[in-house]
């Protein structure tokens, strides 16, 4: 629940890649601020400033986010997760991890965290994407050095490499 | 040759676990203690005096530690960047020239105090005539942009081509090619004129310029910057502070792309002077907008005079290229030489008659783009080799095909031969798109071949390879990553001189104290270069280690041979280390070896050196038009590019569909759009770059390794080249479809639907 601030601080009580967090701010504080230099989480990169590259995106309680456009109190009771804790706590990469690595899906890596984050999210919604809806989710976000063709196959293959582990389970 | 063992293989990139884990750092993320924030204070005006600027009220800002402008530039021996010619102040003392030229700069605790101190600085125009384009800027009355004289140098050239500062009134630099003589156009059974006309765009490197720089006491200053040529930049700042170059730490972290933008100075200066002013490290990161206000690509308009023979043989070609160099000349020289040069493509001609001008007008900075010039030769004279082709009734391909050079055979007189079979790069393209099979309804089908000289001009190179007592391999060199997976290609031939695995090799963290000189990276010279330095030192080190183990197991080199910090001697496997530490003591020792390379100077090479390689790209595209609308979609886009060897194949894969795609956004829609000298698209919302949507149904890039490149094992550079041909074979296949010429980029619904209007009017 948003607390009213009458003094231009406020309390965020929330929840950050699994870790209960709880920290005074301004008001006015950027989420992607509030990440990457209060909580020293710099994994997330902010590009454009304006919620439209991407770079910025973070999920909160499993919606992608851009930080950028988001104030630190929209996060208020809310599961943050950040591309640092995209991979399970014991070092486990997530399926998109791995197989942006093997799919060399990244060159400069700077929109990666925030691509890794909108998929991963479009992907726990939409288990089994068929291409044109892959091609729609990773045009949300903008990669300038790839060409996307990769990024997208990449996103094919994770999907696959979770169909068959539920397969498996 | 022996199999490879680490060259080409299937493995993820060095970076790969760093950057899909968000901890790999890049200069936007570097912090310090104390560590103040920058902002710059920026120009409204196109052209302007400045009688004042008052910074009363901003420095009262709490939180606001300095607040400089033109004035302070007074303790700065001399405060003005670019490469051939030093025409860009710091901060604007007596005039500004572009609308977000720099006129201020604040330091404060936080960006918010910075931005609030920017806001309260009271600046006195007076506005001056503006140049905002090149038709304004080339008139007779048009203003001058710089009435005193340029402070600049002209390289030296060899045959044929020769350079001029400020030949005229606002054209910052001329390059001159000649070759033949003038005569063969009288030969020329048909001679053809056309001009075109190529839009600008801006990098959208995501990763902004930025930097983070402390004035220590005692002059010593250290920067960490997002920067593709660390080593120049140091020079250039020990040039302008009047400091020695060995008092001056550049270190360059991952850099989150640059596509030629992050050459020279960018954010460094600023920063540094308020360190100076404040004794705090200084972080000045710029926004997205002030990105597109900072530097560009060349806006060009080329006009190219062609001559044939009766059988379509290219003869003569006499090219006029005037580039937009904004206000400053930055890298225009060096892209002025490159267009100038490349016009020619990859044809052979009796006469070539190119000059190629760069324009100073009242917009941003154009400099170093991906490409180089090249884009825009490519666009004009792809363009026009299809224009003659239909003019004569010949197949564009055929006519091609007629005159590609051979491999081999040099470009001009005096220069390398090409390192790569056209005609079979050509024929993957056009294969690729289906070029020789019948069309379908509403298709066309367009070729095209891009060709630039890669590698630099004249660059020397150096690198280091280290081995420790266990056999942990040190690379140490001035190549900067910057996306297109330099670190991994270079540690994979050391890896491979070596016989080591991949893992045993560390790239070493960029730092100009420690790692040996390099003049850049740029103009695709990371392989092609920098890595025959790296494999020389490589040679070095394995050899030494060859001729210790000799000596210690008294056995010739020959029978010897090195696997994973082991010596092989028939069927006896000596390990090293216990060997290392019996001859130097039990703390071990390093083999070092040091690599060197650069082009011999050659005086009958045009450009003073030959060619390092030439970096080619085919494309072939398939387009159909709505003639309700004018939309041109781009059914398939298949390009090549020849990595000589490639060293990483879903890099070079990645490396050539991102200048694809890039090439596409040109073509169809990417550009920076000026009113006058305010441009209005300078930001995210507005800037259009392509997206996954823009994915044509078919996109392939084939990497080609033809085995003929300079480089380690074969290699040539890679990146650019794809990009070249993209827009003109679009164009091409926009011909084949409707039979209209666009000759002017971006391919626009309106340009299209002019087109097609002219083509039903019967003009």
């Amino acid at each position: 629940m948003t607390k009213i601030s009458t003094d231009g601080r406020i309390v965020l009580t929330c929840n950050v890649n699994g870790a209960p967090v709880e920290a005074e701010l301004p008001t006015a504080r950027v989420l992607a601020d509030f990440l990457r230099d209060d909580l020293g989480l710099q994994g997330t990169k902010v590009s454009c400033g304006r919620g439209v590259c991407g770079a910025c995106t973070v999920t909160l309680d499993g919606v992608p986010r851009a930080a950028c456009q988001a104030f630190a109190f929209e996060a208020e009771g809310a599961d943050v997760r950040t591309i640092e804790g995209l991979a399970d706590a014991d070092g486990t990469l997530h399926a998109l991890q791995t197989a942006f690595q093997a799919r060399s899906a990244f060159q400069c890596g700077f929109c990666t965290s925030g691509m890794l984050m909108l998929l991963s999210a479009k992907l726990a919604e939409t288990p089994r994407p068929d291409r044109a809806q892959v091609v729609h989710w990773v045009s949300a976000n903008i990669c300038r050095c790839t060409g996307y063709a990769l990024i997208v196959e990449a996103v094919e293959e994770a999907a696959r490499t979770l169909a068959a582990q539920e397969a498996a389970e | 040759m022996t199999e490879l063992r680490v060259i080409g293989a299937d493995v993820s990139r060095i970076d790969a676990q760093e950057k899909t884990t968000g901890r790999a750092r890049y200069t936007t993320d570097a912090t310090a203690p104390g560590m103040l924030h920058a902002k710059v204070l920026r120009s409204t005006r196109g052209h302007a005096l400045i009688h004042a600027v008052d910074v009363s009220e901003a420095r009262a800002v709490p939180g606001v530690h300095a607040v400089i402008t033109g004035a302070d530039l007074a303790e700065v021996p001399m405060p003005v960047y670019g490469y051939f010619i030093k025409d860009q102040p710091i901060l604007a003392t007596d005039r500004v020239r572009y609308e977000g030229d720099q006129i201020a700069a604040v330091a404060a605790e936080t960006e918010e105090a910075a931005q609030e101190a920017l806001r309260l600085i009271r600046v006195e125009y007076e506005d001056l005539p503006t140049a905002p384009d090149i038709d304004a800027a080339l008139a007779e009355d048009a203003p001058e942009l710089f009435p005193e004289a340029p402070m600049g140098i002209v390289p030296p050239y060899g045959k044929g081509a020769s350079g001029a500062l400020r030949p005229r009134r606002n054209v910052c630099y001329e390059f001159r090619y000649t070759t033949g003589d003038a005569s063969a156009f009288d030969g020329c059974a048909h001679v053809f004129e056309d001009e075109f006309r190529f839009s600008r765009m801006q990098h959208v490197h995501l990763e902004p310029f930025v930097s983070l720089c402390h004035w220590r006491d005692g002059d010593e200053v250290e920067i960490i910057t997002s920067c593709q040529n660390p080593f120049p930049l140091r020079k250039e700042i020990a040039r302008i502070f009047g400091l020695s170059e060995a008092r001056i730490t550049v270190k360059v972290p991952y850099v989150g792309g640059g596509f030629g933008s992050k050459n020279n100075c960018k954010t460094e200066p600023i920063a540094l002077i308020l360190s100076k002013h404040t004794g705090r490290p200084v972080r000045l990161c710029l926004t997205f907008e002030e990105c597109f206000q900072t530097n560009t690509q060349h806006a060009a308009i080329l006009k190219i005079k062609t001559g044939v023979d009766v059988d379509g043989r290219f003869v003569a070609r006499r090219a006029r290229i005037a580039l937009d160099a904004g206000a400053y000349s930055d890298a225009t020289p060096l892209v002025t030489e490159k267009a100038g040069y490349r016009i020619p493509g990859p044809y052979r001609f009796a006469h070539i008659d190119s000059v190629c001008s760069g324009v100073l007008t009242n917009t941003a900075p154009a400099g170093p783009f991906r490409g180089f010039g090249g884009t825009q030769a490519a666009w004009a004279a792809e363009s026009q080799t299809d224009m003659i082709a239909r003019r004569l009734g010949i197949d564009p391909y055929d006519m091609r095909m007629t005159n590609l050079l051979t491999l081999g055979q040099p470009f001009v007189p005096g220069e390398s031969g090409v390192d790569s079979d056209l005609r079979e790069g050509l024929d993957i393209v056009a294969d690729g798109v289906g070029y020789h099979l019948p069309r379908a309804p509403g298709r066309g089908v367009g070729l095209a071949v891009g060709f630039k000289d890669g590698g630099g001009v004249n660059k020397p190179a150096q690198a280091r390879v280290k081995v420790s007592t266990n056999g942990d391999i040190h690379l140490a060199c001035g190549t900067v990553e910057i996306g297109q997976g330099v670190r991994g290609a270079l540690s994979s031939v050391v890896a491979e001189i070596m016989g080591a695995p991949l893992g045993r090799v560390t790239y070493l963290p960029l730092d100009t104290r420690l790692t040996p000189f390099d003049q850049g990276t740029n103009a695709s010279s990371g392989i092609s270069v920098m890595g025959q330095a790296v494999e020389k030192a490589a040679r070095k080190v394995r050899d030494e280690v060859l001729a210790f183990a000799a000596h210690m197991l008294d056995a010739s080199v020959e029978v010897l041979d090195l696997e994973d910090w082991t010596i092989r001697h028939g069927n006896e496997v000596h390990p090293l280390a216990p060997m290392v530490m019996k001859y130097y003591g039990g703390t071990g020792f390093e083999f070092t070896g040091d690599g060197f390379h650069k082009a011999a100077n050659d005086h009958n090479a045009p450009l003073e050196a030959q060619c390092v390689f030439w970096e080619i790209g085919w494309a072939g595209a398939e387009v159909s038009v709505d003639e309700g609308t004018g939309l041109v979609k781009v059914h398939k886009l298949v390009v090549s590019g020849d990595a000589g060897r490639a060293i990483h194949k879903l890099v070079c894969r990645g490396q050539d569909e991102g200048a694809a795609l890039m090439g596409l956004g040109q073509a169809l829609f990417e550009r920076m759009i000026y009113d006058g000298t305010r441009l209005v698209n300078g930001e995210a919302l507005m800037y259009r770059v392509p997206l996954a949507e823009d994915l044509p149904e078919v996109f392939d890039a084939i990497t080609q390794e033809q085995g003929h490149g300079p480089g380690p094992f074969g290699a040539k550079g890679m990146g650019e080249g794809a990009m070249l041909p993209v827009a003109p074979a679009i164009a091409n296949a926009i011909h084949d479809a409707v039979g209209v010429r666009l000759t002017e980029l971006p391919i626009t619904p309106e340009r299209v639907l002019a087109a097609l209007a002219a083509r039903d009017a019967g003009c």
